[in-house]
């Protein structure tokens, strides 16, 4: 009776869409016109960074490096001397020229090589700093533009060249890194500042005039190999390798959409719809990423290959009714109805669970994973409403010829139904058994996130960072900011002594190509200021030596050559970069390990985690896959609930949680046994697959439960199922596999995985629904009759459930909390003090309002009473009350907040008077803003001293406190969910009240500033402002917090800060 | 000197509000104040808040039966009194609620939702008179809630109750709150009358509901609660006796002539039940279960039948959608009970998905969005509500609910056709 009410609606429906077809048609144009407008909008987002996302706190390191000393965008010319040598005369000479034609690229900032390598050397009591190939002669204009790459070769005497050899080939600074050891492969190497104005072009514009003058440089010189490598290269390899799949991909992508809909359905027309709707649903999909104003990056720019792919399933089905309808009638507009009617929900269902499973990507802590999720599970939706709309009404209108003889008959899929049900009791065990077997397997995953190697040998960049890897140096660079805790601290001997035995620990490291650090020019100053002395090739003893050294050498420097980028601006950090060749991303996080070892064991104050681009992606995987996880229970839990309505029987909805998540699983234990390494992809496979397998448990499924619910047997139902839909799913798995499977031969690393690991989970979910679910199916209902009790299977199994769902959240909050080790004491110190002499207040009890004012001075108000508890314990927060009086429709709206110490999230309770229902909330916003003001919640929240780390600036007159002398304190917010970058705190000298704070948000950039008004002393103690007034320098908002009678020890207690008891306070 | 903050509050009430405040001071404090023990304390509070609203609500489609009016207009008013005494150790608090409609005489109604008193000692909490109280955690069905009696003319969602006479003694301990209530009187639930829309085809007599043990209103029913926040749990465990919130139908007797007035008759029986409540928070997402299990209680077949029904689910909060300052809650949660199409719940296996948005805005706009869909019978209803600050004070608020689809066996079968929307507006001071 329910089946026949469903069919009912079905029918009714399906008439209606066959009667509006026009509608559609049209529908189909206008989307099509707005699209077609979108896809002009598209850009490319070319960089290997479109993988971190703002949050990622590796990001955040990387970047407050990187404003530190320079964001380093390289470009190694790479030259190979068929010769091998490349200390010849006219070798040099050819690297003076291309030095000098390396400074002529975009946006260069600077160009090291042998020939241009600042060498130092004493002259008498003088310290002489000149090019190592000195006096090449310039190059001349050149009429088309070009670069002049006419070389003298005499213009470098067999005097300089000896000399050169000499040099570079034993000086740390260039054996290794700009030369190899053997003198057979030389690199000159450009540094660039790009503006980022235009990141769509910049790139690939000076990539693409260093080809030019690669090709220039190969053309004239036959006997010179060229190979080019560096960031340069590699970001404009991230921007163009999307573009060379697709030309590969996509018409093998429509050639196997044309071969599966021919195979299976054998019509010209069938073929033509189907192709339509494919396209029709990409240009949709990537029409409204133009419009949104996303840009493409190298996973995104496949997204319509993925929608190309889900979209063929629904019209084949659409496609194979009409096959079997036109057998019975002539009437098309029959075909049509007869169609929906019968798959109409199916359809939408494995749409809309196909979406859910793409659109919880979001969760990936990569935001192009979060984009491919968005812009698929987009397409797929709009794929579905097409599937359902246009391509039944182009199926009236095209003149597909009618066949009466029947399609063959899955007479295969009977037999193979007898086949299960005959076998049940072996392949049941059997079953469980594989999947435990290939479950052991997937401990040997390993994340392995080399960016580098993310492209495979077809590209050419790929084979140039491998041969420059072997012959001249590691391209893997780990950056290592060691803070000596004081400004000028770099010229302390004590530290550079430590940082110079860090680099000789690294050093004799194997993996280690080359470690740069100035502890080597400082050696070598200090040998070439004693008369050039080998004795004295070691780090001076006294701090104004190397302070001096370093100014003498600065002084001396060539445009450009300076040490910006090796020491930061007060002079108290030292950057070490190290270079490590073939090495693995385990590898290298076991280095790091070792490395920060070893700076705990001897210089624990300078220990920290090292950072640059390859460390993010080193730890990208494992971050990616804990944020996965909560996606994907969701992404779990919503499509459950989308099978619950389907299926509408909660056993079965349970039992369905099997055939779903197995495959993935059994996936990944393959995986692990044949391949083992696998990229960031593997973080969202789970999510991205339910979606999909889903699909062909709801068929299985729903076919399972109308025929037990007919009456029938479960052994008789589960032939039902195979004579019904077995053909059906083993034709649409088959074009899944067959689009997933181009898909996979991507180059690119990340798209090539997401689309392996898919393929094969998508093939053990055909098998899971086939050989497992089916004797699983006929065990539990079995056993169900035997026990002759209904519905007792649910409970323990929703027990399992939620314990596994529990235990998931457990495992994803776990995880080690680096707790760096603050050498920044004064910093501290004057926030201990300011912590300490606020101590002991117990409790105070204060009337707050709040006054917002935006840029053109509109005022709003809300007043609340704020009452807190001091808990004098460093590990614990304080607690606190705001109960709300106006605006007068929240009066007695109350929040309780218990504070924790960061990490961890406070503890919130919101009491709501109209209901009077007191609801534990989440408190993880922190960035939001408290009843829309200029304060977030952040700012609110109790700021615990160990909430930061601490690092003291200056001390000078405060801004408010007229005449005061104020310590400037920055301070670095440890949680990552801060919505800040650091704040800078002004802080009296006499009575440590906060006097202003500066807000820097993410992008390092100021943002809020506030200010302290009117203090007062209570208690003879207790110094509180009567005002705080927040601007946003941004936008001109202001607000106001004005602080009334306040009152201390009001007798005020735990009992007080109960979430039970909040209601009281509230009154 | 050690003062109370109430007493600081107080000082500030006492003080801050207007002329309204100052004249009911004058003339009730003082003669009310005698007859509290103990007014001889320093400071005493009042405060005089509340609201009225208008409210107009339109109909989508023709009314089903006789009598009933198609659309509705209608007033309301809560005002409420408060008084404090002994540094807010004691209080008095009075909140009367009044409702005029111009389609229902059911719906034209007063009750007293508070009129008590607290007094606090120490970790003590004593409440004599009429309160209202919400025990639960889930956002769509509240199974645990169970001390008032549903003011369903007011809303269907069970939100709005009428206050119920207690005697209740709260204690806090160092694991959790303890509380006991003894209710001496039961408040019969209230029901949409001829006039009314979103009723069956003869309205309830709700006056003249059959009180099942004593047959009297003063049946005596006791609870108990302990409730308890631990780390990311909050709990509550709670045991119910006494007379049933949810009234079951009787049958007519047969040979009874059903003529125009003729009225359904509910009967509510003595029962027992045990709930659970707990919420696990993490981060952004928040884990929710209910479950009870009640013995004693009539179905709809008018069969003692005892049950277990469960509902839970998870919500979570997306902040700061799309860079603005909005947040969007997406609600998921599942409803089951035992007893399936014999419930007197519509909820007996259903799915429940929502979205909050809130804007965050000055006028803290904010808008809900739920469906609900019977797993069984597909039973679908939607229901939107939105809110928004027009002006200090002032708010207007819509709320829409439309019943997609009805299953003719569900228990909700006759309001297909009350799909509605309605609008209101009202004004806080």
């Amino acid at each position: 009776m329910e089946d026949q009410r469903q069919d009912r609606m079905s029918a009714r429906l399906a008439e209606q869409i066959v009667r509006l077809r026009w509608v559609w048609v049209v529908l189909t144009l206008v989307i099509l016109a707005v699209s077609v407008v979108g896809l002009g909008r598209l850009s490319m987002n070319p960089t290997a960074r479109v993988f971190f996302g703002e949050t990622n706190p590796d990001r955040i390191a990387l970047d407050q490096f990187e404003t530190e000393f320079a964001k380093d965008d390289n470009l190694m010319f790479v030259l190979v001397p068929k010769g091998g040598d490349v200390f010849t005369p006219r070798m040099l000479a050819l690297q003076g020229r291309i030095t000098e034609c390396m400074w002529r690229l975009p946006f260069v900032r600077r160009v090291n090589s042998v020939t241009n390598f600042q060498n130092t050397t004493a002259q008498g009591d003088d310290l002489l700093v000149q090019d190592l190939v000195p006096d090449l002669p310039y190059g001349q204009e050149m009429p088309d533009g070009t670069c002049d790459l006419a070389i003298d070769p005499a213009a470098v005497t067999l005097e300089t060249a000896q000399n050169a050899r000499a040099v570079a080939t034993t000086r740390v600074e260039l054996a290794n890194s700009t030369v190899s050891a053997d003198g057979r492969v030389v690199q000159v190497q450009a540094l660039f500042k790009f503006p980022e104005t235009d990141k769509a072009h910049e790139v690939p514009m000076t990539a693409q005039e260093a080809f030019a003058l690669r090709d220039q440089v190969q053309a004239a010189f036959e006997d010179v190999e060229v190979r080019l490598g560096g960031s340069l290269i590699i970001n404009n390899q991230f921007a163009s390798a999307g573009e060379a799949d697709g030309k590969l991909l996509t018409p093998l992508m429509i050639l196997a959409v044309l071969l599966v809909v021919a195979l299976s359905l054998g019509s010209v027309f069938a073929m033509l719809i189907t192709l339509l709707l494919v396209i029709l649903s990409a240009v949709t999909a990537l029409g409204a990423l133009g419009w949104s104003g996303v840009p493409l990056n190298t996973v995104t720019v496949l997204s319509y290959l993925y929608i190309f792919t889900l979209a063929v399933a629904g019209a084949v089905h659409i496609l194979a009714s009409v096959r079997q309808s036109m057998v019975d009638t002539a009437d098309r507009k029959e075909w049509a109805r007869r169609a929906l009617r019968d798959h109409m929900v199916a359809i939408a269902v494995a749409c809309v669970t196909t979406a859910i499973g793409f659109f919880s990507l979001n969760f990936s802590i990569s935001p192009p994973f979060q984009e491919l999720g968005s812009v698929v599970g987009f397409g797929v939706l709009v794929a579905g409403f097409f599937t359902l709309t246009l391509v039944p009404a182009l199926i009236t209108f095209l003149p597909i010829r009618r066949q009466l003889k029947p399609a063959m008959t899955s007479r295969a899929m009977v037999g193979l139904g007898e086949f299960v049900i005959a076998r049940r009791k072996i392949l049941l065990p059997g079953m469980g058994l594989l999947v435990a077997l290939l479950i052991a397997g997937i401990p040997q995953l390993k994340l392995e996130d080399d960016f580098l190697r993310y492209f495979d040998t077809r590209f050419e960049m790929r084979r140039d960072a491998d041969f420059i890897e072997a012959n001249l140096t590691g391209i893997n660079a780990l950056e290592w900011p060691l803070n000596s805790g004081e400004a000028e601290g770099v010229n302390d001997p004590d530290y550079l002594k430590k940082v110079a035995g860090f680099v000789e620990w690294m050093r004799a490291h194997p993996q280690v190509t080359a470690v740069r650090s100035v502890t080597d020019t400082v050696a070598r100053l200090n040998m070439n200021m004693h008369g050039d002395d080998p004795s004295y090739h070691r780090l001076p003893d006294a701090r104004d030596e190397a302070s001096q050294y370093l100014f003498l050498y600065e002084l001396s420097l060539n445009y450009g050559m300076d040490l910006t980028d090796q020491i930061n601006v007060d002079r108290s950090t030292l950057r070490v970069s190290v270079f490590l060749a073939n090495v693995t991303t385990a590898d290298m996080r076991v280095f790091t390990e070792d490395a920060r070892a070893w700076l705990r064991a001897n210089a624990p104050e300078l220990d920290t985690a090292p950072t640059g681009l390859v460390h993010v992606f080193n730890l990208i995987s494992h971050r990616d896959v804990r944020a996965m996880l909560s996606g994907s229970v969701l992404a779990l839990v919503l499509i459950s609930a989308v099978l619950l309505i389907v299926l509408r029987d909660w056993k079965i909805g349970l039992i369905s949680l099997i055939p779903n998540l197995v495959p993935a699983v059994m996936a990944f234990g393959l995986w692990g046994y044949s391949v083992g390494a696998v990229t960031l992809a593997i973080a969202v496979v789970l999510a991205a697959t339910l979606g999909i397998v889903v699909d062909d448990t709801v068929h299985f499924l729903s076919k399972y439960v109308k025929a037990r619910r007919e009456g029938h047997s479960p052994e008789d139902a589960v032939r039902y199922v195979f004579r019904n839909v077995g053909m059906a799913l083993f034709v649409t798995t088959i074009a899944l596999l067959a689009g997933f499977g181009i898909l996979a031969q991507s180059g690119f690393a990340v798209n090539g995985d997401l689309a392996k690991l898919t393929a094969i989970t998508i093939a053990f979910a055909l098998l899971a629904d086939f050989l497992l679910l089916p004797p699983l199916l006929i065990a539990i209902d079995k056993f169900s009759e035997k026990k002759e009790v209904t519905g007792m299977p649910m409970k323990p199994a929703a027990a399992l459930i939620a314990i596994a769902l529990l235990g998931g959240g457990a495992a994803m909050t776990l995880g080690s909390q680096a707790w760096a080790q603050s050498a920044e004491e004064k910093g501290l110190a004057i926030t201990q003090e300011a912590d300490k002499r606020d101590l002991g207040w117990g409790d105070q009890t204060v009337q707050g309002e709040m006054i917002l004012r935006d840029a053109n001075g509109n005022e709003n108000s809300r007043s609340f009473q704020f009452l807190s508890l001091e808990d004098e314990r460093a590990e614990n927060g304080d607690k606190s009350v705001t109960v709300f009086d106006s605006p007068r429709d929240i009066r007695g709206t109350a929040l309780l907040t218990h504070s924790k110490i960061e990490p961890a999230d406070d503890d919130q309770w919101l009491y709501l008077p109209a209901i009077k229902k007191t609801k534990r909330i989440s408190s993880s916003n922190r960035t939001g803003k408290f009843v829309s003001s200029e304060f977030s919640y952040e700012d609110l929240g109790s700021n615990e001293v160990a909430d930061y780390d601490y690092k003291f600036i200056a001390q000078e007159p405060c801004k408010v406190l007229a005449g005061q002398q104020c310590f400037v304190v920055e301070s670095y917010p440890k949680n990552a969910k801060s919505g800040y970058s650091k704040r800078v705190s002004w802080i009296d000298t006499a009575e440590y009240r906060l006097d202003q704070v500066e807000f820097y948000n993410r992008r390092g950039n100021l943002e809020k500033r506030l200010t302290f008004h009117g203090y007062s002393q209570y208690l003879g103690k207790y110094w509180r402002a009567e005002k705080f007034t927040m601007v946003n320098l941004q936008t001109g908002k202001e607000t106001d917090l004005i602080w009334r009678d306040y009152a201390f020890r009001t007798g005020l207690g735990e009992g007080d800060f109960n979430a039970q008891k909040l209601a009281r306070l509230a009154r | 000197m050690r003062r109370n903050w109430l007493a600081w509050r107080a000082e500030r009430r006492s003080s801050g509000r207007g002329p309204i405040d100052e004249g009911i001071k004058a003339v009730l404090g003082g003669a009310l104040g005698l007859l509290m023990a103990g007014s001889a304390s320093a400071q005493e509070a009042v405060e005089f808040y509340g609201f009225v609203e208008f409210e107009g609500t339109l109909f989508a489609q023709e009314e089903r039966f006789a009598q009933q009016e198609r659309d509705d207009f209608s007033f309301a008013a809560q005002p409420s009194l408060l008084m404090e005494w002994q540094d807010g150790d004691l209080a008095l608090t009075l909140t009367p609620f009044l409702r005029w409609d111009a389609a229902d005489d059911a719906r034209t109604h007063a009750d007293l939702r508070e009129a008590k008193i607290d007094y606090r000692s120490g970790d003590w909490d004593v409440t004599v008179g009429i309160d209202t109280v919400f025990w639960g955690k889930t956002e769509a069905v509240h199974l645990v809630d169970i001390i008032n009696s549903a003011d369903a003319v007011e809303g269907l969602d069970g939100e709005d109750k009428l206050g119920q006479p207690m005697l209740r003694v709260s204690r806090l301990t160092d694991i959790g709150t303890f509380t006991g209530y003894w209710l001496p009187y039961f408040r019969k639930p209230t029901a949409p009358g001829f006039g009314g829309r979103l009723r069956a085809a003869l309205p309830v007599d709700a006056d003249n509901a059959r009180i099942d043990a004593s047959g009297e209103e003063f049946a005596q029913s006791f609870a108990l609660r302990w409730a308890r926040s631990y780390e990311a749990f909050d709990w509550g465990v709670s045991a119910f006796h006494g007379v049933s919130r949810d009234g079951a139908i009787a049958p007519f007797a047969p040979g009874t002539v059903l003529g125009p007035d003729s009225k359904l008759t509910v009967v509510y029986d003595t029962i027992t039940q045990l709930g659970f409540d707990g919420q696990y928070t993490s981060d952004a997402t928040l884990w929710k279960l209910e479950v009870i299990g009640r013995e004693g209680q009539r179905d709809r077949n008018f069969e003692r039948q005892n049950y277990i029904a469960a509902t839970g689910g998870l919500e979570h909060t997306l902040y700061q959608i799309a860079g603005t300052q909005a947040d969007l809650g997406l609600v998921l949660e599942f409803a089951y009970d035992s007893r399936g199409g014999d419930a007197l719940t519509p909820f007996e296996e259903d799915v429940i998905a929502g979205a909050r948005l809130s804007l965050n805005d000055e006028a803290d706009t904010a808008l809900l969005f739920t469906a609900s869909t019977d797993a069984v019978s597909g039973s679908t209803a939607l229901r939107l509500e939105a809110e928004r600050r027009i002006m200090e004070g002032w708010k207007a608020e819509i709320e829409g609910q439309a019943f997609v689809y009805v299953d003719e066996e569900e228990i909700e079968s006759a309001l297909q056709d009350d799909s509605f929307i309605r609008m209101k507006l009202s004004y806080f001071w």
